[in-house]
């Protein structure tokens, strides 16, 4: 460059004593000699420039090169694209085991102190839950998803109790998650996608317990079942998010299902979900949804369950500290009729209500504090009478060490009407939440 | 007539060009370079905001609209972004999927650091990133290479475009040439300083600016430290004479001040993305504001 840049300033004071020359004997004046030489020099800095870019860019190809011949001989260098930690590891595990699904274990420990010193699921530690969680593609549009659930639970009759160990599967479908005409379809056993807490598995809930409106209408766990589930984002002129879902299920809802018949109820069960997300701003997002449910509550095609529901999400975060502050409000309702045979025969049909809604605040990097009111009516007859009643004011706190590893603690006051009777109880209870493995999904509104 | 009939189809068919590519990155940076190197050729739109955590970027639904839109999707790759599979899936749209045609991985042809060993490959360690580091782009040259991608990607999308692309990349790759030697030489001088860092985000910015990592306010990568790692964090501070805690912003800024404090220095947030901060607007941005901070820092320290 110094060697240019030298050569110029002597063809410029040359070309200056020429000009001084030519300028007597009639040739171009100095000054347009000067403006020519410098837009030469101008030049030839460029292609220098260009020509150390071209070099870097050689050498960047060498280093690419080596690095590829360094990693297609086996060696531990990485390639960026994905490939390179897994490929060292090929020898060791042979290729089937690196098609293996991705395997994530959740942990959900407990324990709790209660007033009611009768209820013997109170008063002690529990298993609540360990989940077995496998994915994998199946093929190019399709995923498949298999999820055991494993815990203990304790039954009690009169005054003795009885803990029951149990597996069985949550979930376990194919997802056809790119079909055209904006289709996804699911096939196998499910979450139904009634509402927003149902699609949650137990270690994901935002609280201890399930709110106990979904309690009351969908399950203890939630309403699980068989069948296929269609889902659909509509096209619209505003390019908002609409997705419609609906599946075709059995009315068994797997081991609990109080609003549907159970095993022996005729089949098949419709249940439906529309969602619209609306973005307020950068920071905060609206959630609305309906939900719709059409069953049969035995084999009688005259005994049917009806069940509605409305939901509504909303988040915020801080856009100074998106990671350290946020605030979720989220709220459900359930408006249901089913028939239900009474001892001296016929169909009564009983209707029922219930709801919840939940604030929860981040208030420091790995700190939520909440609160929650639950109110609700039963639509099984079976355990309850038509006049039952129960709401519960619930708040907590979960500490995160990672999204890996949370501990929760959550004091719930609980106020019952049953059988025309009525009573309390106040509970505290500790959880344990952990995941091994892979990073888990969930969804957007849940914090890890 | 044959021969008039095929003519006409060739100029009717026009050269396959689109009038502007539809560009969803994940991030702000990457935002930025397809800017560069498309111009007015791209439409761009960056998912993640600036001061966000792009490790934990909530994948709303009104992201999967964007998505199904895109012509391109630009990404870090690597395990950095695992938000990004489930939207790529609720998109519903093969292109986007790993192998598609609009599928770009930005870790492509980089060099990786802090590539675990196979032993390392455990929770124990952290919440590790077992392809190594995915924090590249805060090497000013791995953006050339970045750059240099998006500029093959756009090539591919939109053939009738692709010299104009390789001159932005060209102009790109030589004007970051300068810089980086430029802000070299304005940090050169203070030889080889010893830092703390919050999170393990800025392996490969401290190995080009001459800053030396001697310890980490976190006991290991997303784990939030004890008051006797804190403590632990000073004293090695001290011992290496370590005086600055360089934080991104979605740091616990009152964790790196308490250890700056302690250790007789100072807590430095710098830029980890465009829009980060104020006035960071551009790739370059990045760098001009984290050297000026940094020499600022070194003038107040007396280093």
């Amino acid at each position: 460059m110094a060697r240019s840049v030298s050569c110029g300033v002597m063809c410029i004071a040359l070309l200056g004593w020429a000009g001084v020359a030519g300028s007597e004997t009639g040739e171009p004046p100095i000054g347009a000699l000067v403006e020519e030489m410098r837009s030469m020099s101008a030049r030839v800095e460029a292609l220098e420039r260009e020509r150390e870019a071209d070099q870097d860019r050689i050498r960047e190809l060498e280093d690419a090169l080596a690095r590829w011949e360094s990693s297609s001989r086996g060696g531990g260098e990485a390639d960026a694209a994905s490939g390179g930690a897994s490929r060292g590891l090929v020898g060791a595990l042979g290729q089937g085991n690196l098609l293996n699904p991705e395997i994530t274990v959740f942990g959900d420990l407990g324990g709790s102190l209660s007033t009611d010193g009768d209820d013997k699921r109170f008063n002690r530690f529990n298993l609540r839950e360990f989940e077995l969680d496998f994915r994998a593609a199946v093929a190019p549009w399709v995923d498949g998803a298999l999820i055991l659930a494993l815990g203990e639970e304790i039954e009690q009759e009169g005054g003795e109790a009885e803990i029951h160990s149990h597996v069985h599967i949550e979930e376990g479908y194919l997802n056809f998650h790119t079909l055209p005409y904006d289709l996804a379809l699911k096939a196998g056993k499910f979450r139904a996608s009634f509402g927003r807490n149902n699609l949650l598995h137990t270690h994901d809930l935002p609280q201890v317990t399930r709110p106990l409106a979904v309690e009351a209408f969908l399950g203890p766990e939630g309403l699980m079942t068989i069948g296929g589930s269609l889902s659909y984002i509509v096209p619209n002129p505003w390019e908002r998010y609409i997705e419609v879902v609906t599946e075709v299920v059995n009315s068994d809802g797997g081991e609990e299902s109080p609003i549907l018949g159970g095993p022996n109820a005729r089949n098949p069960a419709l249940v439906s979900h529309m969602k619209l997300f609306e973005e307020l701003g950068d920071w905060s997002s609206l959630e609305l949804g309906g939900s719709f449910l059409f069953g049969h509550t035995s084999d009688d095609t005259d005994s049917r369950a009806y069940l509605l529901g409305l939901d509504a999400t909303y988040l915020w975060r801080d856009p100074s500290r998106p990671d350290l502050r946020s605030l979720l409000l989220q709220g459900e309702l359930f408006w249901g009729t089913n028939d239900w045979e009474p001892e001296g025969g016929g169909i009564d049909r009983n209707r029922s209500l219930g709801f919840y809604g939940f604030g929860q605040y981040q208030f420091a990097q790995n700190w939520f504090a909440g609160l929650r009111y639950d109110y609700t009516e039963f639509p099984n007859l079976e355990f309850h009478d038509s006049d039952d009643s129960e709401w519960a004011l619930s708040s907590w706190i979960s500490w995160y060490l990672s999204e890996f590893l949370r501990l929760r603690l959550e004091y719930q006051h609980r106020s019952f009407d049953r059988f025309g009777g009525g009573g309390d109880q106040d509970n505290l209870m500790l959880q344990l939440t952990f995941a091994l493995g892979a990073h888990p999904a969930h969804p957007y509104w849940v914090n890890r | 007539m044959q021969r008039i009939l095929v003519a006409l189809f060739f100029l009717l068919v026009p050269i396959a060009s689109f009038a502007t590519a539809n560009v969803v990155t994940t991030t702000p940076i990457h935002a930025d370079l397809v800017r560069k190197i498309g111009g007015e050729h791209v439409k761009v739109e960056s998912l993640m905001r600036g001061p966000e955590n792009a490790h934990n970027v909530i994948p709303k639904p009104s992201f999967i609209i964007k998505l199904r839109k895109a012509d391109l999707f630009v990404h870090t790759g690597l395990d950095a972004e695992p938000w990004v599979p489930v939207l790529l899936k609720s998109a519903r749209r093969d292109r986007l999927l790993p192998g598609g045609e609009a599928y770009v991985d930005l870790s492509a042809g980089i060099a990786l650091k802090e590539v675990p060993e196979r032993g390392e490959l455990t929770r124990a360690q952290g919440d590790i990133h077992v392809y190594g580091n995915p924090h590249y782009a805060l090497d000013p040259l791995n953006g050339i290479r970045m750059a240099r991608t998006i500029a093959e990607a756009l090539a591919r999308l939109d053939p009738a475009h692709a010299e104009s692309f390789d001159a932005s990349y060209q102009a790109f790759a030589r004007r970051m040439h300068r810089l980086v030697e430029q802000w070299v030489a304005r940090l050169e001088p203070h030889g080889r300083v010893p830092v703390a860092t919050y999170h393990r985000a800025w392996t490969y910015f401290l190995d080009r600016f001459f800053l030396e990592e001697v310890a980490e306010v976190e006991p290991k990568p997303g784990i939030a430290p004890g008051p006797r790692h804190l403590t632990e964090c000073v004293e090695r501070m001290k011992a290496e004479g370590a005086r600055i805690v360089i934080l991104t912003t979605f740091s616990n800024e009152k964790n790196g001040q308490l250890v700056a404090q302690r250790a007789g220095g100072r807590a430095l947030v710098l830029a980890q993305e465009v829009n980060a901060l104020p006035n960071v607007e551009e790739y370059e941005d990045i760098f001009e504001h984290n050297v000026e901070a940094l020499l600022a820092a070194y003038r107040e320290l007396g280093l």
